[in-house]
């Protein structure tokens, strides 16, 4: 009776690892820091937004088994041109339809070329990594000054605009001390908790990244529904690129999103997404994508050079993973030995 | 003990899924891991042909060492792992199941060589299988064994193939199914000159309520063609009509939707979804059609799943269990019920019994029959005679992927099926007599 308590007490332990993670990360950073206050929690939930919507996405992709490399530089051309929509028509509304529908076109191509016309994922969202982060430089060099917001190599909101405030007001804003964007994130996470685990899209998708042959020998089309989740993570990538310009009101299409793909597809798999395709749950995605954020909170707490960043990213990267995958295994051979 | 180890004491292991390297060829595989090198370190490449030759020599197996391993057929490929083992002198060769994949007359030719081999080299063999035939004409020894426990032992020579599968089953055989003609409805499914991959011009109609056979050597189109009719494989032309409705060949959904349903063969690669437990295993065919009505209900679809636990007796003990934690009768079974819960009238089973045990063969079988008295109509696909002459009312007999021969009950059996399947009869029939 009890070792069975225990073995489903590992076992939990094992399938809610991501908030295990996060909870140490999280107390590193409230011994480390001196702002551990309310709004110093909130500020990691807002600054998780960006990255914590992209993430939900990819993990919908990682699920069918696929990858998509090209988020970082969808929010790049994204984010720009959406400032460009903004600054030509001063309306929030046709800057938040033109954002997902940018997101959801991009989303299309990698989608199609990749479940319709079946090229490998990494290498076609490869492709459209560096096509869409060149096209965003590219034009914001020969877009008219006016559109883009002054003449530098930003894409810069037009701060005269009647809806600018409103709209940075959104990015920046506050409900009850709760920061707007955080929330946006939080309400994504419901649906996508549910769209994966209540819905027969979410089955679908779990299917085709446990056994592919299978799914579409059970009826499931295979190749439409890893466009569709392509699809979906660009439309994600759009609301992201919204969040960003409203957070900060301009993009630099040299940064902006710059090595997201790699922040993202790390969140996954902190939250506990296989890579392989079919496990994994949406909630730890959040979960992936916060505990990120507070490492950046940790080196600004602890006055480290800003440098060393990824190092100590890619090093928790692999300590976590080191013990999802080998922990199981020592769990099995002390199980072998006590018997 | 690591596979080296065992291979060093001289034991040597014949999986039952095999185990090679498509895109090296016959030579390279055969040698994989001890290949002869020169002084350069580079492969010789001379040598390990000439001994794979010698080798396939001293088998009686005709196989080229340069051909690419993934253009043999699945037979020969049997045979290459069996070379394998012999390749490295084991003194004990363990086979598990290596005939599910072979027709009678590879399997003949399989036996002689391993009979050739206890006599010439004295190699022990370990030799797992379910069919009573060839553990009678190839074993000594017996040992039977049933979900993990040690049942009998003995010498072949004092048991019978019966008292055997009592043992395996847990109660007398010869309760499980029986042939017995059953009224047959409307046609239900009319297909007409479907051609694709492997097969040509096949037309065969089946009517409500009948259970038809499909069987040929392998690699005779009969899989193929089922396949293609469920809209998993290609078509060139042909019609396929369901009901009197024409279904456009080419899509699996559009086949599904019009009442058609297929249990693939090669379950562990084309059924089963790891990652999902058995209750989402078994609806998801049923969902991907009802996909338009977005959320999952989880109360109905437990209900689905304990009532086709209860009326199919699947052994298992609740939904979320794993799906491989499941023997493979009991796998095939939530298989079955994922198709039986989409409705389709018409079912069309590919090998259904490959690799399970002969008591969930035996329940298999009586739920055909009772599915066909139901007025489900049943297209059977395999190479296993006996079980066609227990269930089949017709059974349709494939030779390079063409319909040969229709076959009424009466004259399925072994030694017909074989004539017009290997192309004997057909020869003589085109004899001017």
């Amino acid at each position: 009776m009890k070792t069975s308590a225990k073995r489903s007490l590992s076992r939990l332990a094992g399938q809610y690892s991501y908030i295990l993670v996060f909870v140490a990360i999280f107390l590193v950073w409230a011994l480390t820091s001196s702002s551990l206050t309310w709004s110093g929690v909130m500020n990691i939930f807002r600054h998780s937004a960006v990255i914590g919507v992209l993430a939900l996405g990819m993990g919908l992709v990682c699920l069918t088994g696929e990858i998509d490399l090209s988020v970082g530089s969808i929010l790049a051309i994204d984010a720009g041109l959406s400032v460009v929509v903004f600054n030509a028509t001063g309306s929030i509304l046709l800057t938040l339809v033109f954002a997902l529908a940018a997101g959801a076109v991009l989303g299309v191509v990698n989608g199609v070329l990749v479940g319709i016309v079946e090229m490998p994922a990494f290498i076609v969202t490869l492709a459209t990594m560096l096509i869409y982060r060149s096209l965003a430089q590219y034009l914001c060099q020969h877009l008219p000054k006016e559109l883009i917001g002054g003449g530098s190599s930003v894409y810069k909101m037009d701060t005269e605009l009647a809806a600018y405030q409103p709209f940075y007001g959104f990015g920046n804003g506050k409900i009850a001390t709760l920061p707007l964007v955080g929330l946006v994130l939080l309400a994504l996470t419901v649906v996508f908790v549910y769209l994966s685990t209540s819905t027969k899209f979410g089955k679908k998708v779990y299917a085709i990244g446990s056994n592919q042959k299978g799914a579409r020998l059970a009826g499931i089309h295979v190749s439409l529904m890893k466009t569709a989740v392509f699809v979906l993570c660009g439309l994600l990538v759009g609301l992201g690129a919204f969040l960003w310009i409203a957070m900060n009101g301009s993009a630099d299409p040299a940064t902006t999103g710059s090595s997201y793909e790699m922040y993202v597809i790390a969140s996954v798999v902190l939250g506990g997404i296989s890579m392989a395709g079919g496990k994994g749950r949406c909630l730890g995605v959040l979960f992936g994508a916060m505990s990120y954020t507070i490492i950046d909170k940790i080196i600004v707490a602890l006055k480290m050079d800003s440098l060393i960043n990824d190092a100590i990213k890619g090093v928790i990267l692999i300590l976590v993973i080191l013990i999802q995958v080998a922990g199981p295994r020592v769990r099995k051979s002390c199980w072998n030995i006590k018997n | 003990m690591t596979v080296q180890e065992s291979e060093a004491a001289g034991i040597a292991f014949v999986h039952q899924e095999l185990n090679l390297f498509n895109d090296l060829t016959v030579a390279e595989n055969l040698f994989l891991t001890r290949e002869p090198v020169n002084r350069w370190g580079r492969i010789d490449k001379k040598r390990i042909h000439r001994e794979a030759a010698a080798l396939f020599d001293s088998m009686g197996v005709e196989m080229d060492p340069a051909e690419m391993v993934g253009r043999l057929k699945t037979s020969q490929k049997q045979l290459l792992e069996i070379a394998k083992a012999l390749w490295g002198k084991a003194k004990l060769i363990i086979l598990d199941e290596p005939t599910t994949a072979l027709n009678t007359r590879e399997v003949d030719h399989l036996f002689a060589i391993l009979r050739r081999l206890k006599e010439q080299n004295g190699t022990s063999f370990l030799f797992i299988s379910h069919k009573m035939p060839e553990v009678f004409a190839f074993a000594d020894r017996y040992t039977v064994l049933s979900n993990g426990r040690f049942i009998a032992a003995g010498a072949i020579a004092d048991t019978t193939p019966e008292k055997i599968t009592e043992q395996m089953v847990g109660h007398p055989a010869g309760q499980g199914a029986q042939y017995s003609p059953r009224p047959t409805g409307d046609t239900v499914l009319e297909v007409k000159d479907l051609t694709g991959p492997g097969f040509a011009d096949v037309s065969l109609t089946a009517q409500k309520g009948e259970i038809i056979g499909l069987t040929g050597l392998q690699g005779s189109g009969s899989s193929e063609w089922m396949q293609a009719v469920f809209g998993a494989l290609p078509v060139q032309c042909g019609t396929v009509t369901v009901f009197g409705k024409a279904v456009k060949p080419g899509s699996i959904h559009r086949a599904m939707a019009a009442g058609i349903a297929m249990l693939p063969g090669n379950r562990k690669e084309n059924s089963v979804i790891p990652d999902l437990n058995l209750m989402d295993n078994l609806s998801l065919a049923e969902q991907t059609l009802s996909a338009r009505n977005f959320p999952i209900h989880k109360k109905t679809e437990r209900k689905i799943f304990n009532h086709y636990k209860e009326i199919l007796h699947i052994k298992a003990r609740g939904p979320q269990d794993a799906i491989t934690s499941l023997s493979g009768g009991n796998q095939q079974k939530v298989f079955l019920a994922r198709w039986l819960n989409t409705g389709a009238g018409i079912l069309l089973l590919d090998n259904p019994t490959q690799g399970i045990d002969v008591g969930a063969k035996e329940e298999i079988y009586a739920l055909i029959l009772e599915l066909a008295a139901q007025g489900k109509t049943i297209l059977l696909n395999t190479l296993e005679i006996p079980e066609l002459q227990k269930v089949a009312d017709r059974c349709a007999v494939f030779y390079e992927g063409r319909l040969v021969r229709m076959l009424p009950h009466a004259e399925i059996n072994e030694h017909t099926v074989m004539l017009w399947s290997t192309g004997a009869s057909l020869a003589k029939e085109e004899q001017p007599s």
